[in-house]
């Protein structure tokens, strides 16, 4: 229950029409046929196993009707049973080996899928991840994936044996009386049809019994964690009392599921059941009629007992396979949806240079281009951009870190149009600090070291001081080697910064750009740390966002942007003559009237 | 108290301790009537499975294979035992599904039921205990131990029910049909026991390490994903890629195991039927040759055999269940005997009408019995004045507040409102009578009005009238729909300033006889801050108020400036008798001052 029904629905409204079945199935159908021999061994064993499993009645039939002729003796009963303990052994390895070998197979085609996956978003831009959040892509790679799996695992063996089975059974009963066979399958199909409708609606219902349960962890963790706030406001009562609505829409959710898990099992006992009335009367009747035999009787009963298991799982694997195919659907969409960043094989060693001409910019998700018409020479020096939110500032880094296409003719690196140049050329040139800092579930050391894990630890030292991260490091449990992330010590916004900019100085790279990268640490030390690398900076390409004027005050030469556009430049003394815009920046932020007792 | 070994991970419950057996089925006990229904229904469905063999045996014998009797005689009981056995198998439909209903729902019930209680029981905790407790155990006490508990409820409850009954009943059954056999197949009950117990705990075992594999593998893909900008301009696809695999690998061996482990068990059971049935045939035919045994007998013992193994080896899969749950049952149990630190007051004292006056009386305290963080405070505010406290961070500012609440007790002192010790208040009255605004708010996902009224019953008007009264009209119409507008995840981001603003509005609408303050010490936009000023002259006048102060526009404001230091009052007095003093304040002021002065001067 745990793999298979717990994955929620998500994305079902949106599945992608449209995609051939041919194109679909060609995702893994080379894994199917580079893993032939496997599937090829399974299925065999798994076919053995149903033919051997046939045998044994067979056997034990020998052994009744030679007691009841009264022609057996100890011998040959120990004989009997020592067959049918053979064959159950040799039933038992085949198992195994099936097991092995295509349960096995699926979880081999989960991890080519899952690798390809992965190496695909490697690949992707950034525009990418805004159409793909990370909870949709982690959804592709835990849900959908475990879907195909099982799908290509449990649901390729139920099929095969169900088949099997079926047809086996159907034989050996319309052999023995034709109509009988009609009559006692006649419920059979109904059985299908239920487990096939139930299942569906049990999927969807667990869905939202899922759905329930993150609810009320969220409402738990939520309340918990501000339980301060919560006692402070006296809300105990308040909060218990949602809390008791959320548990009752759990506890309804969970019932809707335990009605038709309550109306599957049943149901199956009871097509069962009916088949056989009808064999214990029709049948019954032609034994009276002495138009079967009584052991042809007997057979019959345990014929339909052999059929019942495959008809829920024709039931059961229609689902699998439909959600299987679903599933793949989805992970093809990602597979092929490309990057919109060009990215050629040329290498190409270039001046550590921007040049803009009349580049402009616009999200897909918005008509309104967020850089327009933006005309600029970016060389060695320290540039600074300034300008209220949503001006366009990220924009501008991220576009010259490559991380959104731009179109030909308007951006060039060293004097080359950028989409004639590969992807890494530019951005090996580049030292990125953003505005979010990313740090990974790692050391502080492998953090630093992110772009140049051969760095020596007075490297690694060296930049962190650089950034002014050296001495929080030190008081760390660990220093450098202390964890930090998901997992391990938690570090402060301006911790995370000064840790991301470290990082970008170990690369020493021709090229800086810090997207608003220290507005977590205050003024002073911001003020500081650029100080202290003023001199190291100074022969590089430096590129500063920030709307801190002390920081701005140290750069050669200031934009203002305002809806994307340059709408003033110069130095600051300039700007502070000249534009209003940082004439107010200025006089706010110089004149501050509060009273921060507090740092 | 109790002595039950506590460990987080990997603990094993012991399915045979019956102390917690009891008091899981003491919250079971409002449902004794349904759960007696359920047992009824269980043993109906049982004892008419078994019945069905049986009656199928009978019409076999009695009609179809009696020559004696005339064909229209032998059709007729044969519709006759027909329409029983039918009846039979409506009856057995109609009974399983309100059996599995009815079971979910007392099951559901009574977690439900734990779950309010665990809920309310933690929210009654103090705040030591959550400070020594990360939230995510205690998160996963009422989440996940729950619906482990269910799920042993619901899912195997039933069935081992069920399957008990069934092979205790066939047991009984093929002790009547012959005892020698049925003894000899009774060798088979602890040999299933057996593989299942191995097989549960290899399973677990294997279980935990593809869970774990797995977590690792979703973090390191979901930070790579929401990193990836970084690790494609620091040139990182490679070995990240090279990583994933590696990961990617392990977790697909360790599934590997497991299938191998499973295709190791789980045809044993089958292995076991047919071995029984060679058994039988070997030993039973024995018998029948020596005429001990009839040949039907041996017949009826061959498919009861068949119905024997199919319980068997669904028990082998609960019994991990039930271990896990029994583990959560501990847990949950714990959680619940925990006790707060800070005793309750007994006969709690009533408060009458509060005037406000303040009192701290030689109060000392420390969170970790290492560092004194407030000593010896002792300080009144008189009844409708306003005290604010300033100093550095660790100074004992918040920590004053903390004690004040009663989030934490005093290690020694007193504190009084209006006389009375406040360790001899019921604590939410307490909280009534003294309302706080925090540096950061709770936000329900909800309208701004039902986040401002909350549980205080307060009408539309009522809001509407305070927010006009103290100017807080005006932060109410910059949101897009006014009181309507909905907030919280998914709705409109507050800025800090306007989320003080709601803090203040919260209060206000519940009119405490005291007021604390802690303001903000990020900036906040110059508008809200506006407003915010207003609200706060407006709301101090005629009220006791205790401000942790950031701001000189209110430090001015009050009656009095305490300045903390090392956990001590160290200068009192108002603003301009403390920098005529030239003390510590005046050098905080003029530290700040400078500073400004210096920015000022330098472009």
């Amino acid at each position: 229950m745990k793999n298979s029904d717990s994955s929620p629905a998500r994305g079902q409204k949106t599945v992608p029409v449209g995609v051939g079945l041919n194109r679909l199935l060609g995702l893994v159908a080379p894994v199917f046929r580079q893993y032939w021999l496997r599937i090829l061994v399974g299925c065999l064993s798994l076919l053995s196993v149903d033919l051997l499993q046939l045998l044994i009645p067979r056997v034990l039939k020998r052994g009744v009707d030679a007691l009841a002729a009264g022609t057996s003796s100890p011998h040959a009963l120990l004989g009997l049973a020592g067959i049918i303990l053979l064959v159950a052994l040799c039933v038992n390895c085949l198992r195994f080996v099936w097991r092995l070998m295509i349960i096995g197979f699926s979880r081999i085609m989960e991890r080519i899928i899952r690798d390809r996956i992965f190496a695909h978003i490697l690949k992707m831009d950034a525009l990418f991840f805004e159409k793909h959040t990370t909870g949709d892509v982690m959804a592709h790679v835990s849900n959908d994936l475990s879907a195909v799996q099982m799908a290509s695992g449990m649901g390729l063996i139920a099929a095969m044996d169900a088949s099997f089975m079926t047809f086996a059974a159907m034989g050996f009963m319309l052999k023995i009386n034709v109509l009988l066979t009609l009559l006692a399958l006649l419920p059979m199909p109904f059985l299908a049809v239920c487990t096939r409708v139930l299942s569906a609606r049990l999927h969807q219902r667990f869905a939202s019994v899922q759905e329930q349960f993150s609810l009320m962890t969220e409402f738990t963790r939520s309340t918990l964690i501000s339980v301060r706030l919560i006692k402070a406001y006296t809300m105990e009562k308040f909060r218990t009392r949602e809390f008791d609505a959320l548990g009752r829409k759990y506890v309804r959710s969970n019932l809707r599921v335990a009605a038709i898990q309550g109306l599957m099992f049943p149901i199956a006992t009871l097509t069962g059941n009916i088949g056989m009335l009808f064999v214990l009367i029709f049948g019954g009747r032609l034994v009276i009629q002495s138009r079967i035999s009584m052991g042809d009787f007997v057979a019959f009963i345990s014929y339909l007992y052999m059929m019942i298991w495959p008809m829920m799982a024709i039931g059961w694997v229609a689902n699998l396979v439909q959600r299987g195919l679903t599933s793949l659907r989805r992970i093809h969409t990602l597979l092929t949806s490309g990057s919109s960043l060009p990215d050629t094989a040329s290498e190409t060693k270039a001046d550590p240079s921007f040049s803009l001409r009349f580049l402009s910019f616009s999200y897909p998700s918005s008509t309104a281009p967020v850089l327009r018409d933006i005309t600029l020479e970016i060389g060695p020096g320290i540039h600074g951009v300034a300008g209220r939110t949503g001006s366009g500032k990220s924009s501008l880094c991220k576009v010259l870190a490559r991380l959104y296409p731009v179109d030909d003719g308007q951006l060039f690196f060293g004097g080359l149009d950028v989409n004639g140049i590969s992807l890494n050329s530019v951005r090996s040139a580049i030292g990125y600090v953003g505005q979010e800092p990313i740090v990974f579930s790692d050391s502080i050391r492998a953090n630093i070291a992110l772009g140049r894990p051969e760095a020596s630890r007075e490297e690694i030292e060296a930049a962190a001081r650089s950034a002014a991260i050296h001495e929080d490091i030190l008081t760390l449990p660990a220093g450098y080697d202390t964890l930090i992330g998901e997992r391990g010590v938690k570090l402060s916004g301006g911790q995370r910064q000064r840790l991301a900019l470290a990082r970008a100085l170990l690369c020493d790279r021709p090229i800086l750009l810090v997207d608003d990268g220290l507005s977590a640490v205050d003024v002073a030390t911001e003020h500081e740390i650029f100080a202290g690398l003023r001199n190291q900076l100074q022969k590089k390409t430096v590129v500063i966002v920030s709307n801190r004027v002390k920081l701005l005050s140290m750069t050669d030469h200031i934009l203002i942007l305002e809806e994307g556009r340059i709408v003033s430049d110069g130095t600051h003394d300039r700007l502070v003559q000249e534009n209003s815009f940082y004439r107010t920046m200025y006089d706010k932020q110089m004149h501050q009237e509060d009273f921060q007792v507090t740092s | 108290m109790n002595d039950f070994g506590y460990t987080e991970e990997g603990k094993i419950g012991s399915v045979g301790d019956f102390r917690l057996w009891g008091r899981i089925l003491i919250f079971c006990a409002s449902y004794r009537v349904a759960l007696s229904w359920a047992v009824f229904l269980s043993i109906l469905v049982t004892g008419a499975s078994l019945v069905l063999p049986a009656l199928m045996q009978t019409c076999i014998d009695r009609y179809i294979a009696s020559p004696a009797l005339s064909p229209l005689q032998r059709i007729d009981g044969l519709w006759r035992i027909g329409s029983w056995y039918g009846l039979l198998v409506i009856g057995i439909f109609i009974a399983s599904f309100f059996q599995v209903v009815l079971l979910e729902w007392i099951g559901q019930s009574v977690m439900h039921l734990i779950r309010q209680k665990m809920f309310s029981h933690a929210l009654e905790l103090d705040l030591p205990y959550f400070n020594a407790h990360p939230t995510g155990r205690l998160v996963t006490r009422l989440t996940n131990d729950i619906a482990n508990m269910t799920e042993m409820f619901t899912s195997v409850i039933v069935t081992v029910f069920n399957d008990l009954l069934q092979i205790a009943g066939i047991m009984v059954v093929l002790f009547m049909l012959n005892g020698k056999l049925a003894l000899l197949m009774s060798v088979f009950v602890p040999l299933a026991a057996l593989v299942t117990l191995l097989f549960a705990n290899l399973a677990r075992e294997q279980f935990r390490a593809i869970r774990s594999q797995l977590a690792k593998l979703n973090s390191f893909l979901q930070e790579a994903i929401s990193g990836m900008s970084i690790l494609q301009l620091f040139g990182r696809q490679e070995r990240s890629r090279m990583v994933f695999e590696s990961m990617s690998g392990e977790y697909m061996r360790r599934n590997m195991s497991q299938v191998r482990l499973f295709g190791v068990f789980m045809p044993l059971t089958d292995l076991m039927g047919s071995s029984a049935t060679a058994l039988i045939l070997w030993y039973g035919g024995g018998e029948i040759i020596r005429h001990e045994l009839s040949l039907g007998q041996l017949v009826a013992f061959i498919s009861y055999m068949r119905l024997f193994f199919q319980p068997l080896r669904e028990l082998s899969q609960k019994y991990s269940i039930v271990q896990s749950a029994m583990a959560s049952a501990e847990r949950i149990f714990e959680l619940l005997d925990t006790e707060r630190t800070i005793a309750l007051p007994a006969v709690p004292v009533i408060l009458p009408q509060v005037k406000g006056e303040l009192c701290f009386d030689r109060v000392s305290f420390s969170y970790d019995a290492e560092k004194q963080v407030l000593r010896d405070i002792s300080l009144r505010v008189p009844a409708g004045k306003t005290y604010a406290l300033v100093g550095t961070t660790g100074s004992g500012k918040t920590t004053l507040v903390n004690l004040l609440l009663r989030f934490y007790a005093p290690g020694s002192g007193t504190i009084t409102i209006d006389g009375i010790d406040i360790a001899e208040i019921d604590q939410e009255a307490l909280r009534q009578a003294v309302g706080v605004i925090l540096q950061d708010v709770f936000i329900l996902q909800d309208s701004l009005l039902a986040n401002i009224i909350m549980d205080t019953g307060s009408s539309r008007k009522t809001v509407e009238e305070i927010m006009e009264k103290t100017g807080m009209s005006r932060f109410v119409e910059r949101l897009p729909s006014g009181l309507d507008t909905l907030i919280g995840e998914g709705g409109q981001e507050l800025s800090t300033g306007e989320k003080q603003l709601l803090a203040f509005a919260r209060v206000l609408c519940r009119n405490p006889a005291v007021l604390v303050l802690d303001e903000a010490t990020a900036a906040i936009d110059t508008e809200s801050e506006n407003i915010l000023e207003q609200a706060i002259a407006d709301s101090f006048r005629n009220r006791t108020s205790l401000v942790v102060a950031h701001r000189l526009s209110t430090i001015r404001r009050a009656d009095r400036i305490l300045v903390m230091a090392g956990g001590r009052i160290i200068e009192q007095g108002t603003h301009d008798d403390l920098l005529a003093a030239g003390g510590q304040y005046a050098e905080l002021v003029a530290m700040d001052l400078s500073q400004s002065g210096e920015q000022e001067a330098k472009p």
